[in-house]
């Protein structure tokens, strides 16, 4: 035996390949050396290391060693499986501290994850519930910003009679449905839809019939269908239902069916009740500029949504020059239903799916560290069961069972986190999150947790096995040398470093979010939101339908409103700023005529009670308001327009008594008497918009839906009680929404982002206490195993101040690693969260700066309670252990 | 109808008359094919048919030039060689006639 084999080669056999199960295997191989190296040592080197590589690769994963090779072999591999999951148990029974430590962890995580994922499902990662859902698309035209969200009927009437890549089209227009009942009205959301609209997407009423074509005369005010909801809330489940006459906004119409109760309208969620469109080339609605519908289609089979793109785009060029003054932008363009309904929610829920991911990625390592603490603590009890026969499969199997079992009953915690946190996060979100009313714990959602599951047993079953098995390889590379610290503190160190990375990616992305809100805020509304109670308001029905009845009912509402103890000012506009309503109109001004009328600036209208800007403090930067007087005449009509406005249309010039014109040629003249600041209307965050305003008694209907503004001294809260009860003293039939205060309108305009950084904060601070109790867990670990050590240093004279040093230093690497790690990706990935940002680049330095002291701070915390117990080692005791 | 490798594996454990083990059936095929299995290889067949019932195994002495190791010594079940002779002559049968010089006796 002059020769022995390669002993890098034999301890990976020993490694991979044990003795218990393939003694004869290792000793074919060293046999095979032997006799090859009598006549060629060289030779033999080699040939063991092939040999062992194949042998590995061949034999390692084979799933028939267990019952081929060890003692075990007449036990069944289900019945030794069973018989692991029981010791499992009984082992985790015993250590009660750790199991309940671990399923909390885990199930805090699987329930973020999983509640996550399913509000995330049917938004953006499963297709619509409609048959063919790739073939709905939408049609828009071009516009300044690039598509302009709504069309005019007689294009949508247009490029469905010309286009051949369409098998439906159909129009739909928002409907406030006001049912009126004999001691109440009830608001609803509604819809005006093409009768073709149902058939397009694929759905059938289930109780009733949907809409046919002779539904869908000019005018027509007959038939509607309504949601399962209404049907079930306002009408008692009503067999008779079909049939039945109901007064919606004082006309009487006829319900014909009923949706299922799964349906939900994709342009508008809200939506509790449909009728047909009613359109027809002659009405007032229906030109071109009137941009108030939604174009939907649906393509022929085998067409693609690029070819339909290319076919549309072609007609609207088409249109454009047939009607030069109509469009401003010419061309059109087709987009996956889908896509358009989802594109606002998805990039925050992508963000919220990464965030959540990192947690989940936390969880599982702040267990899979305890497991590897554990697991050193348990060496003597896998030596005794190895030395018993069991083989290192069969513990290996036995770590897996454990691991299994873990996670299984996180699992189901998780799954329970989930259902509780569900509801909760649905009722916070936003209205612009696509399909809330599929949100639910569904079978795809329990396979994500049985995924999560399988996962987390698989790491935590296998990571005590590799780290033993890197055990025995540095014992036999280094015999005699002790290394089982420095693998076990290596691997765990590692597994801290990500935790505390990924942590500070969270803290980042909550840092950036928080700092964007802080700034949007801070963003100058126009109006002075504070003291600003709102409340919608509707007359209708037949007590108003003789002309002059709303403004007069408009007006005694302001005078008992105004007389309610506490309120400063009260007026009534048509639209709220940030409220998200979009009553937008070209602007034209007399001495500026332009070639192409389509080309003149598309303004907000706030058609509103003389009060108005006074009630909302927006300030009048030129000329005056309204007076009472000069808005009771019917014919000099006078208007004020914004500075954003005035300036676009008159630069450097002074706009006082000069007139404008909107919606159209037709129109009456408009006198500016005054200039106001800009109001931010349609977001916080986005540009700044034009405005003009009219008196409601000057403006050419009567606004019957009106949103009511007081000013009050105080909270608004207390005072909105006492306005309610004026509001219904004036007309006890009256239907009133949305009592609210204007702090909470422009909240809600915020609720995306503020979802977000909600989200992003409880997840980075769930992720800071992992990383802490990781942090905390290593450190105290290596200081009981280095008490010696300290002991010795204390005994030579080393002050409890160089002691705790020490230890404060090794924690100081493991937070600082990975503090550059995360930081550095944090970096990378926040660009990601760039639309979810205001004012704030993603790497802006003070959000990363924020993050990054958090952790420090952290940190630093969770190396103290090491640190004193390291100062505090007696070097007597140290040495008798 | 039994593999290649399995039918190889399988003809020289037959030819080692139950004595033989993973270095000697290595060998064995090693004369008889001029092909160089590896000692995975030729474990991983006997795993296989072990299971299937068509080989059977003991294990042996410890021996020094083997570090000390036990050798495992593999039998052909008579199972094992009422499949083994139902292959060949399938094999045979599917040549018959064939001219291609297989019918030596």
């Amino acid at each position: 035996m002059s020769h022995r084999p390669p002993r890098i080669a034999l301890a990976l056999l020993d490694q991979l390949l044990p003795e218990e199960s393939f003694e004869a295997v290792t000793g074919d191989l060293v046999e095979r050396f032997e006799r090859t190296a009598e006549s060629s040592p060289m030779r033999a080197r080699l040939q063991f290391w092939r040999e062992t590589l194949a042998a590995l690769t061949q034999l390692q994963w084979l799933p028939d060693r267990i019952t081929a090779f060890t003692p075990y072999s007449r036990e069944s591999r289900m019945q030794s499986l069973l018989s692991d999951i029981r010791l499992s148990v009984r082992v985790l029974a015993r250590a009660k501290g750790f199991t309940v430590i671990c399923v909390a962890t885990l199930a805090i995580a699987i329930g973020a994850a999983t509640a996550i994922f399913s509000i995330a499902n049917p938004a953006i990662l499963s297709a619509l519930p409609f048959p063919r859902p790739e073939q709905l698309v939408m049609v828009f035209e071009r516009s300044k910003e690039g598509v302009s969200s709504r069309t005019g009927y007689a294009t949508i009437s247009d490029i469905t009679e010309r286009a051949t890549v369409f098998s439906h089209t159909a129009a739909a227009a928002d409907w406030d449905a006001t049912f009126i009942g004999e001691h109440d009205a009830e608001r609803f959301r509604g819809m005006r839809v093409s009768w073709k609209y149902f058939d397009l997407l694929g759905v059938r009423p289930v109780i009733g019939r949907g809409f046919v074509q002779g539904d869908d005369i000019v005018n027509a005010t007959g038939p509607m269908i309504i949601s399962h909801g209404l049907w079930v809330r306002r009408f008692g489940s009503d067999s008779s239902i079909v049939g039945r006459e109901v007064d919606v906004n004082g006309v009487k119409r006829v319900v014909i069916g009923v949706m299922p109760p799964s349906y939900e309208d994709v342009l508008e969620p809200e939506s509790q009740a449909w009728r047909v469109l009613g359109y027809g080339p002659t009405n007032n609605s229906s030109c071109r500029g009137c941009r108030h519908l939604q174009f939907i289609a649906r393509l022929k089979p085998g067409v693609s949504r690029e070819q339909a793109d290319r076919e549309v785009n072609g007609l609207a060029l088409q249109l454009s020059k047939e009607h030069p003054t109509e469009y401003a932008t010419p061309g059109g363009v087709v987009l996956g239903l889908q896509d358009r309904i989802a594109s606002q929610a998805k990039p925050v829920l992508l963000a919220l799916l990464g965030a959540v991911g990192a947690l989940l990625l936390i969880a599982i390592a702040n267990v899979t560290n305890l497991q590897l603490a554990r697991a050193i603590r348990r060496d003597e009890e896998f030596a005794v069961r190895a030395a018993l026969g069991a083989g290192r499969g069969r513990l290996a199997h036995q770590l897996f069972a454990e691991g299994l079992v873990l996670a299984t009953l996180a699992g189901v915690a998780g799954t329970v986190v989930a259902a509780v946190a569900l509801p909760l996060l649905v009722s916070l979100l936003p209205a612009a999150v696509p399909r809330l009313q599929a949100i639910r714990l569904d079978a795809s959602a329990l396979f994500v947790v049985a995924a999560i599951v399988l996962v987390v047993a698989l790491v935590m079953g296998v990571a005590p096995a590799w780290q033993a098995g890197r055990r025995r390889l540095f014992d036999a590379l280094r015999s005699g040398t002790r290394t089982l610290g420095l693998v076990h503190h290596r691997a765990r160190s590692g597994i801290v470093v990500t935790e505390v990375a990924l942590a500070m990616l969270l803290l980042a992305g909550a840092a950036l979010l928080g700092r964007s809100l802080m700034r949007l805020m801070d963003q100058n509304a126009g109006f002075d939101a504070s003291g600003l109670v709102t409340l919608d308001i509707l007359a209708t029905g037949t007590r108003y339908s003789e002309p002059g009845s709303v403004l007069a009912n408009h007006e005694r509402v302001l005078e008992a409103v105004r007389a309610v103890p506490g309120v400063l000012d009260v007026a009534m506009t048509h639209q709220l700023p940030l409220g998200g309503n979009w009553d937008r109109y070209g602007v034209a001004a007399m001495d500026k005529p332009l070639a192409n009328p389509s080309l003149a600036p598309d303004a907000d209208r706030y058609t509103v009670t003389p009060d108005f800007v006074r009630a909302m403090r927006i300030p009048i930067l030129r000329g005056r308001s309204f007076t009472d007087a000069e808005t009771r005449d019917t014919i000099a009509r006078v208007t004020m327009v914004s500075d954003a406005l005035a300036k676009r249309l008159w630069p450097g010039e002074d706009p006082i008594g000069k007139y404008i014109r909107v919606s159209g040629p037709t129109r009456p003249w408009w006198r500016v008497i005054g200039v106001t600041g800009n109001v931010r209307h349609t977001g916080l965050d986005a540009d700044v918009t034009y405005q003009f305003y009219t008196a409601e008694r000057q403006w050419w209907w009567e606004e019957n839906a009106m949103t009511l503004v007081a000013r009050v001294r105080g909270e608004p809260r207390a005072v909105a009680p006492a306005i309610r009860e004026a509001v219904r003293g004036v007309d006890p039939l009256q239907p009133m929404a949305a009592v609210t205060t204007m702090d909470q309108v422009i909240a809600r305009s915020t609720a995306q982002r503020r979802l977000g950084l909600v989200l992003f904060v409880a997840f980075g601070v769930i992720a800071l206490l992992l990383a802490t109790a990781g942090i905390y867990g290593v450190l105290a670990g290596s200081v009981n195993e280095r008490t010696r050590e300290f002991g010795v240093r204390t005994a030579l004279g080393a002050t409890s101040g160089a002691i705790a040093r020490l230890v404060l230093r090794e924690g100081a690497v493991l937070a600082a690693a990975g503090l550059a790690i995360g930081l550095g990706a944090a970096l990378v990935l926040s660009r990601y969260l760039r639309t979810l940002l205001f004012g704030v680049e993603p790497t802006d330095p003070i959000a990363m700066l924020v993050g990054a002291t958090i952790i420090a701070a952290v940190a630093l915390a969770a190396c103290l309670i090491p640190a004193r117990r390291a100062t505090r080692v007696d070097p007597m005791a140290a040495f008798r252990q | 109808m039994l593999g290649e490798l399995e039918q190889i594996v399988m003809l020289a454990t037959l030819r080692l008359g139950g004595d033989g083990y993973g270095v000697t059936i290595q060998d064995a095929i090693r004369r008889a094919t001029g092909r160089d299995l590896t000692l995975g290889t030729i474990h991983k067949t006997l795993v296989r048919l072990e299971a299937k019932g068509l080989i059977a195994s003991r294990m042996g002495e410890a021996e020094a030039r083997r570090g000390g190791r036990r050798k495992r010594h593999y039998d052909v079940t008579p199972a094992g060689v009422k499949l083994l002779k139902a292959s060949i002559s399938a094999l045979r049968r599917m040549a018959a006639g064939l001219a291609l010089g297989l019918e030596t006796r």
